[in-house]
């Protein structure tokens, strides 16, 4: 187990030092941010001290090795707009985030969850088929569109429910803020979980243990719930966890149009303003939580689960 | 063997006689148990003899055969390759199909409810006679060799009839309908749309392609390999997978440039992930199989092998994934285009024109303009994946959806 331990902590060190390489040759490729930062003032001078301050005046492998290093401390440089560190305005940014994807996952994974169980134990009946067609249209959906539909529907035509802001407002919690995106986030992930527990759920009724569960005239809630859901959760798991990663490092369209301050808002102002250190330490941070995630995850199921295998 | 041969003929048909009864008497034997039963009769018999024969002529069908049968039943998945061929052919024809030049404004029809009826004279532009200049009007009558026109603000103009357009009053005078409004510039939201599904379409398909490629290459050689190869693609491949999709999608367009090619190579080179990790997942599991262990007892290259047998038998996760690859690349486009980072104006796609409609939303006005691009891009993307769920079913019927 240790071992195990051990060895998936240096296999996702080498997958984040892969990111920072990445990213390294993707900002390499853009244009020159010395231009960025000088606005108008562009004289030669001004241009050959800011290039030095950010060390473009190094060969390459130089430069590369630099980047790596101040990566591996945390140092991303500034912000070329407020001029802060790039890291501490990502983290100021990363609670709301952290906010609305895990508020987002549990109301997603009970819905997805119930949806499934329910479609599965009456398949092919009129409620299976009609949310499995739904959960085909909420995968159909990009979030934006989704985003701007439920704004246009619960916003503006109905005005139920406030439509931009967050839920901080002068140190009171405003949760009415927080509905919207949080159930237009949860409508790509329940279609999937409830399609994933479907699947899995059907195969596990199928089972031989869940059939001599029926044949000792077990209750139906004992066979449901005790035997068949504690199989079939495994792959719903995998989902879930799956998308939690992905809705912490990337919820940037939904927070773009609810204007919810996370990182995602961030970076998509920070792509409008040609803030590119911004920008690579968006990728490189959401990197580092998608590789934790996906690291705690594994270890839990290791430890969960003993016919995962420890190779 | 040789030795049995090289027996004397006698002695063969000596043998051959002192077996004879027993091979009689077995063959009488199964002759018995073959022949017609009581209970069926003659003609019963030859029935099913015929049926029988004809289900053996037949030819043992490909599993593109039975595939394709599966999908034809699938009512839903039939529905969505309809639709798709009708986006694509919308696409090719927009030219044709489209009422208006997408490109045309009229400022004085902006944002125009649905149905509006325009009234223009068609004038010849002064810069290029060969274009015409659309006059929105509110009546117009015929005086000599001018025509007199008034606008909506009610002011009476003339125009020479030789700088209109055509030869008689059908031919520059319009009411052309704007089935779905127009946009803030007063084009035609419906033109927009179908030019918008080519650029949708032709992205989606050319950006699937690339990481079709790029994928099957890593996959296979991954899957083929094995050892320190597919654990440096593996690592290579969850670097990818590690980075948020949209934001290196968004890093590498401002990298390459803004365009219809780089946005398809900025996607095409972000969504190999999991064409790689099914092709090795395949490889992996068909290296076990006779047939392949087969090519290696032949001597048969490692080309061969990986190009003639084994990816031949993954086309059906191949194809799959595929699908659901396209889906995805339509709404990386549209999100791309929604943050100006796509295909750039004049030319129109949905995702642009979302975000040209999307200021209108708050206010509750105008929401045809959102509407429609997003009713656009769901119906492409929910046609794909019902197409694409219907092929799953259909390549591999034990794992429905």
């Amino acid at each position: 187990m240790v071992s195990f331990v051990v060895r998936r902590l240096v296999y996702s060190v080498l997958v984040v030092f892969g990111v920072v390489t990445i990213v390294f040759f993707i900002m390499n490729l853009l244009p020159d941010p010395s231009r960025m930062m000088m606005g108008q003032r562009a004289d030669i001078a001004t241009q050959t001290a800011i290039r030095h301050e950010l060390g473009l005046d190094l060969p390459p492998w130089q430069r590369y090795l630099r980047f790596v290093e101040h990566a591996a401390t945390g140092d991303f440089g500034r912000s070329f707009t407020s001029n802060r560190p790039v890291l501490s305005s990502i983290w100021d940014r990363f609670g709301a985030t952290a906010t609305l994807a895990i508020s987002s996952m549990i109301l997603a994974s009970i819905v997805g969850i119930g949806i499934g169980i329910v479609s599965a134990i009456k398949s092919y009946s009129l409620f299976d088929n009609a949310s499995m067609l739904f959960a085909l249209v909420g995968i159909s959906v990009p979030s934006f569109v989704m985003g701007l539909l439920a704004m246009l529907v619960f916003g503006s035509w109905l005005d139920w429910l406030p439509v931009s802001g967050y839920m901080w407002e002068g140190g009171e919690l405003h949760i009415e803020y927080l509905v919207l995106p949080m159930v237009v986030l949860a409508f790509r992930p329940v279609s999937i979980i409830a399609r994933v527990t479907r699947s899995s759920m059907l195969e596990v009724m199928t089972s031989d243990y869940v059939r001599t569960a029926k044949a000792k005239g077990a209750p139906w809630k004992a066979i449901v719930f005790r035997h068949a859901l504690r199989n079939a959760l495994n792959p719903v798991v995998t989902t879930v966890s799956a998308w939690l990663a992905g809705l912490l490092v990337g919820v940037y369209f939904i927070e773009y149009i609810f204007n919810w301050p996370g990182i995602g808002l961030q970076a998509v102002d920070a792509i409008t303003r040609s803030d590119f250190p911004i920008i690579q330490g968006t990728v490189i941070f959401s990197a580092l939580i998608f590789v934790v995630v996906n690291f705690v995850v594994d270890i839990i199921y290791a430890w969960l689960d003993p016919r995962v295998k420890l190779g | 063997m040789s030795e049995r041969t090289n027996r004397s003929n006698e002695s063969e048909a000596a043998a051959i006689q002192e077996v004879q009864p027993a091979v009689e008497s077995i063959r009488t034997e199964l002759l018995a148990r073959s022949s017609i039963p009581p209970q069926l009769t003659k003609e019963e018999h030859e029935r099913r003899k015929t049926e029988n024969e004809q289900v053996l002529k037949e030819q043992p069908h490909s599993l593109w055969y039975y595939s394709w049968r599966r999908l034809r039943r699938n009512r839903l998945a039939m529905a969505g390759m309809l639709i798709t061929i009708f986006l694509v052919f919308v696409a090719i024809f927009a030219p044709e199909l489209a009422p208006f030049d997408p490109n045309m404004q009229v400022l004085e029809y902006s944002t125009e409810p649905i149905g509006f009826q325009g009234n223009v004279l068609l004038s010849k532009s002064e810069v290029d006679t060969s274009l015409t200049v659309p006059i929105p009007i509110v009546e117009y009558r015929v005086q000599g060799d001018r025509v007199i026109y008034t606008t909506d603000e009610g002011r009476d103009h003339s125009i020479p009839i030789s700088r209109l357009a055509g030869n008689s009053p059908t031919e520059w005078h319009k009411t052309p309908t704007y089935y779905l409004g127009t946009d803030r510039y007063g084009r035609d939201v419906l033109s927009r749309l179908m030019y918008g599904a080519r650029v949708s379409l032709t992205v989606a398909f050319f950006a699937e392609m690339c990481s079709l490629l790029i994928g099957i290459l890593i996959g296979s050689l991954a899957g083929f390999y094995r050892r320190w190869i597919d654990d440096g693609l593996m690592w290579f491949t969850n670097v990818v997978w590690s980075i948020p999709s949209l934001l290196l999608i968004i890093a590498l367009s401002i990298a390459l440039g803004l365009g219809l090619w780089q946005t398809v190579i900025a996607i095409g080179i972000t969504e190999w992930v999991d064409m790689a990790r099914i092709v090795r997942g395949q490889f992996f599991a068909l290296r076990e199989t006779e047939y392949v262990e087969a090519t290696k007892a032949l001597g048969l290259s490692n080309k061969r092998t990986i190009f003639r047998h084994i990816l031949p038998n993954s086309l059906g996760p191949i194809i799959v994934i595929a699908t659901a690859g396209f889906a995805n690349a339509i709404i990386y486009e549209a999100s791309l285009s929604f943050l100006g980072l796509g295909v750039q104006p004049p030319t129109s796609t949905w995702g642009q024109m979302i975000h040209d409609g999307y200021g209108f939303i708050a206010a509750g006005t105008n929401w045809g303009l959102t509407l429609f691009p997003a009713f656009a891009i769901m119906l492409a993307v929910f046609a794909f994946n019902l197409f694409g769920d219907g092929l799953r079913d259909a390549f591999d019927p034990k794992m429905k959806r």
